[in-house]
């Protein structure tokens, strides 16, 4: 089963999942005696891989760290110079209110996303136990076709669906008898629109989450639930006697994995309404966009980089330490 | 047996509910041009055409950013998955001093938020000259995906008895052999599984795409489809065709674990 | 491609970015000039003339023209990250508001002792002070335009009104006329007007009085909440409202879906357009060409003209281009009469030459010189660059105040300030 639970254990199209912990089966390495070659051989296998992960990766974050002290807009780059600023681009960042109320709404969303993901794909994996198996297989597909379509694809498909004069949700609610819906906008707040597109995002995320936890509930020993029936237990008691000690750790960690994905989402906000209306829709990835690369204050979109990656750091910050603690057990 | 019937009612609402936008896609792109604008009240297609999938497909631009997105997503996931494999041997196979910090360095390096590294690349591309050239958004795409193919097929590998490997090697294969002949083989669903969603991972990015190339000549798909309406104006149902054509790629890889999924199982036999 | 032999060049570069140095660039000319690359805006050059400018230049020069053709959306992002690059185009066309930011921060070649290559005796006024920054020009005038009112003959004749409208309240009563007449079609829009069509807002800003900031002690202020401003933000909405029981949604602007795409539909009488776009509707609808026709955007006063935005673009040659001499022959060529002719011939009003004869012989050529006169531009300043980069206060505050979000005086209130924090 080990094939089928690390597939299953995968993504929401657009993002890749850690791969967490598929179970050590091959026993712990064995040291070799052999030549110098034979000793070499790791290192000279892993230093592709070394060399591509510190330079794409290490580097750029050594870099954002040293950018947001500099004064880094389009002059300075064109003409190659470098201004220290020391903590002038934090301070500014810091100071500007807009920060403070786009980093509240950043990790209001993550949340609610997170949560109304979470749960839903929860639900959807108890329902999908308890199904007539044709029913299953429907929904099974119907969530894989979801969650195959590419992020652009889904992003345009719910434009046209929301569409102000022309969108089907509009004709329909009109149909059903509310006229108010005719010509309604869907992204006239900030507030309209992020719900727009949290919909798009919960409706893409669950298809994953629901495959994963099923999975996990579908390897719950069936004799426990057995036990549970003979001593009369209702449906809650049973779940939160068996299932949930069981797949609790698979919840914990899809829900971290929730919160890094939605955290950075940046594509489907950005091609609805790109942060409005009056940028009421803005996340910190599109402000670090729109800072960074639309007005070119490099500096100032890297400090807002580092805030970021401070707040995540911040949400996760528990799960993390606890996830790193038990690998390195299991390394 | 109430309680059954209603799960399988919920069951079917919420099947509908995933299906609706692909149907709703697929339909729009069916219908005739100048019946997809309509005030008329149009959830079932009364006919069906091609013509706005020749338009998408003929739209200046499409080919070229389909080509573009295929070129660059297929050498990413392959020099992911050919580094990507020898650092899981590496990882799984030996023991060495520095493995564990290394491990934890794939393990973290998997966690590290891109978009937040979007400044530092975008300069590091411009100083490698790199800039507005494919091959920066390839750099990218294989550094995102590395970290999680490596640890996959280091699980991949783990699963693969050693035995099997110092079997070959006492048959007179030598390590490369051994790895040629028995790991390889049987590494293949993971491989497979692997690169799948290392590709639809680079094939969905949108904003290092956007960010990293200007020229129309070198845009990927998602940027190009992001702009649909500079391109089809208000035709949405060439836009719908755009996206069909977009997503059969990604589906087709995704029926593609799918079946796959079944060699696995056979595969996780061997450990017996 | 020299791009992925740079990938394998890429090691040594990283030294360099290692080391935290960006590259320097210089400027200046390469001896062995191969190819320049030439990026012009959707719309600004005819095709005829593009090609046969193209030819010629590489048949006198030997050099190839990559030309490729840029989109409006978004073209802030792509020039900041084009400009910023060690290797950019050639040659540019900028929107006038947008010139004065970039040559500021360097990164525009200085053309000044060129100038006279460059026809620099005919420049057009407006567009030469948008170029100049500290009595340097950094840029050759390409070309301008500024909007009149496209309408549809055949359409406005079936409504029974019988000449173009010459005052606001005619042309509100033309609509309603029009409106009324086409009510069996659900699709139909007296005036395509989208809500965040703001260069039109300008015009009825600055016909009411306003205007949307002002500089005082060096300090520019929104001035966007005064009464006059606020008019012109009602006369958008009677104009809005006038249309259609359909509206137009209020959160897109003229090139998101572009308007001349929904003209071409047939769905439309009237919209606020430049010839280009007119050009394109007519190349959707070949038989719109002789339905059309246009005229000035009317004052509130009767008989006048309303002032418009003077829309226009620069050619400019970025300070790192490595081709620059290229760069400079080719906007010469670009310069002379003959081109220049070209483009008065295809509805714009050229920038290195006086002459415009060959515009006046088109209605819309016509309504266009007509209300040129009254032209206006937006802050001259490379301050006023950041106003449109990313989210432009102006559309938000349309967007806001039709849908009904904001009140009318919150969403000018909102827009000033914004445009106060982004000019300081």
């Amino acid at each position: 089963m080990t094939a089928v639970k690390t597939t299953e254990a995968a993504a929401p199209a657009g993002d890749l999942p850690p791969a967490l912990p598929p179970a050590v089966t091959g026993g712990a390495p064995k040291r070799r005696r052999g030549g110098a070659f034979d000793r070499a051989l790791p290192y000279l296998l892993l230093a592709p891989a070394l060399i591509a992960i510190l330079w794409l990766i290490g580097w750029p974050v050594v870099s954002v760290f040293v950018t947001s002290f500099r004064q880094l807009n389009l002059g300075e780059l064109v003409r190659g110079e470098i201004v220290w600023t020391g903590f002038d681009n934090y301070v500014t960042v810091l100071q500007d209110e807009r920060f403070w109320e786009v980093a509240l709404r950043t990790v209001l969303f993550t949340a609610s996303v997170v949560v109304v993901s979470v749960g839903a794909g929860l639900g959807i994996a108890l329902l999908m136990r308890v199904l007539t198996p044709w029913v299953r297989i429907a929904l099974q597909i119907a969530m894989l076709c979801a969650w195959a379509m590419p992020i652009l694809a889904s992003t345009t498909v719910y434009q046209w669906m929301f569409d102000q004069n022309y969108g089907i949700l509009n004709k329909t609610l009109v149909q059903l008898g509310f006229d108010s819906f005719a010509g309604y906008s869907w992204f006239s707040s900030g507030t309209s629109t992020l719900s727009v597109v949290g919909l798009l995002i919960v409706w893409q995320a669950i298809p994953f989450l629901a495959f994963s936890l099923y999975a996990g509930l579908v390897g719950i020993p069936r004799d426990l639930y057995e036990a549970a029936g003979i001593d009369g237990a209702t449906g809650w008691q049973t779940f939160r006697a068996v299932t949930w000690p069981e797949i609790k750790s698979l919840l914990m960690m899809v829900t971290f994995l929730s919160t890094l994905w939605d955290f950075k989402v940046f594509t489907q906000i950005w091609v609805f309404r790109e942060g409005g209306p009056s940028g009421e829709s803005t996340t910190l990835p599109v402000l670090q966009y729109l800072e960074g690369i639309a007005k070119s204050h490099f500096g100032v979109a890297a400090a807002i980089s580092v805030l970021m990656m401070v707040i995540l750091g911040l949400i996760t910050f528990q799960y993390l330490r606890k996830l790193l603690q038990t690998e390195e057990g299991k390394i | 047996m109430l309680k059954k019937s209603a799960a399988n009612v919920a069951g079917l609402v919420l099947a509908l509910f995933f299906l609706f936008p692909t149907y709703w896609m697929l339909t729009s792109a069916l219908k005739p041009k100048g019946s997809t604008i309509t005030s008329d009240y149009d959830l079932i297609p009364f006919s069906v055409t091609f013509t706005n999938f020749v338009t998408a497909w003929t739209k200046p631009g499409f080919l070229s950013s389909l080509g573009n997105s295929l070129l660059v997503t297929l050498t990413a996931v392959l020099a992911a998955i050919v580094v990507g494999i020898t650092a899981a041997v590496a990882m799984s196979r030996f023991a060495f001093r520095g493995r564990k910090s290394f491990l934890l360095l794939m393990l973290v390096a998997q966690m590290a938020p891109f978009e937040a590294l979007l400044i530092p690349m975008f300069l590091m591309m411009r100083d490698l000259q790199l800039y507005e050239h494919l091959s920066s958004l390839v750099l990218v795409y294989f550094a995102v995906t590395l970290p999680f193919c490596a640890w996959t097929l280091r699980g991949f590998v783990n699963g693969i008895p050693i035995e099997l490997e110092e079997a070959a090697m006492v048959d007179g294969c030598g390590r490369w052999g051994a790895f040629q002949k028995v790991t390889l083989p049987l590494l293949g669903p993971g491989l497979v599984a692997t690169s799948v969603f290392a590709f639809i991972t680079a094939w969905n990015e949108f904003l290092f795409a956007k960010v990293l190339i200007r020229s129309q000549d070198s845009e990927t798909l998602p940027v190009w489809l992001s702009g649909f309406q500079t391109a089809f104006g208000t035709d949405w149902g060439g836009a719908m065709a755009a996206s069909v054509l977009f997503t059969v790629p990604a589906l087709v890889f995704f029926l593609i674990v799918q079946r796959k999924m079944v060699a696995g199982v056979t595969a996780g036999a061997v450990k017996g | 491609m020299k791009g992925w032999k740079g990938l394998a060049a890429g090691a040594a570069a990283l030294a360099v970015a290692v080391s935290g140095c960006g590259t320097s660039t210089n400027s200046g000319s390469d001896a062995e000039t191969k190819e320049i690359t030439v990026w012009l805006m959707d719309g600004s050059a005819p095709t005829t003339l593009t090609d046969a400018l193209n030819k010629e230049f590489e048949d006198a020069n030997g050099i190839k023209v990559k030309y490729e053709v840029q989109k409006w959306t978004g073209i802030q992002e792509k020039l900041t990250t084009a400009l910023a690059s060690s290797t950019p185009p050639d040659v540019i066309e900028l929107g006038n508001t947008q010139t004065a930011s970039f040559a500021e921060q360097g990164t525009l070649a200085d053309l000044t002792a060129d100038a006279e290559q460059f026809n620099g005796g005919e420049w057009l006024g407006g567009l030469k002070d948008s170029l100049t920054l500290n009595g340097k020009q950094f840029g050759v005038p390409f070309y301008a335009a500024n909007r009149t009112v496209i309408y549809r003959t055949d359409l406005l004749e079936a409504a029974g009104v019988a000449k173009a409208p010459t005052s606001r309240d005619e042309w509100i009563d033309a609509i309603g006329k029009l409106k009324a007449a086409n009510a069996s079609n659900p699709d139909f829009q007296a005036l395509y007007l989208p809500g965040q069509s703001w260069y039109f807002l300008l015009s009825l800003i600055w016909d009411e009085g306003g205007d949307i900031a002002k500089l005082d002690n060096g300090k520019w202020t929104g001035t966007l909440d005064t009464p006059q401003a606020k008019a012109g933000f009602e006369a958008y909405k009677a104009l809005y409202d006038a249309s259609a029981e359909k509206k137009v949604p209020a959160d897109i602007d003229e090139a998101k879906p572009q308007q001349m795409e929904v003209f071409g539909t047939g769905n439309v009488g009237m919209m606020v357009g430049l010839p280009w776009e007119l050009a394109g509707a007519i190349k959707a609808k070949p038989e719109l060409e002789k339905t059309t026709s246009a005229f000035p955007i009317p004052s509130k006063k009767a008989g006048e003209s309303a002032p418009v935005f003077l829309g226009g673009s620069n050619l400019a040659i970025p300070a790192s281009s490595k081709n620059a001499d290229a760069a400079k022959k080719y906007l010469a060529l670009l310069s002379s009469k003959k081109y220049q002719d070209m483009l008065a011939e295809g509805g714009a009003v050229p920038g290195t030459s006086k002459d415009t004869a060959k515009l006046q012989t088109t209605a819309i050529g016509k309504a266009m010189a007509d209300s040129s006169p009254n032209g206006k531009v937006t802050p001259v300043t490379p301050k006023w660059a950041a106003v449109e980069a990313g989210q432009n206060p102006l559309k938000d505050a349309l967007t806001a105040y039709l849908t009904g979000a904001k009140s009318l005086d919150q969403a000018t209130k909102d827009a000033s300030e914004a445009i106060t924090k982004a000019m300081a």
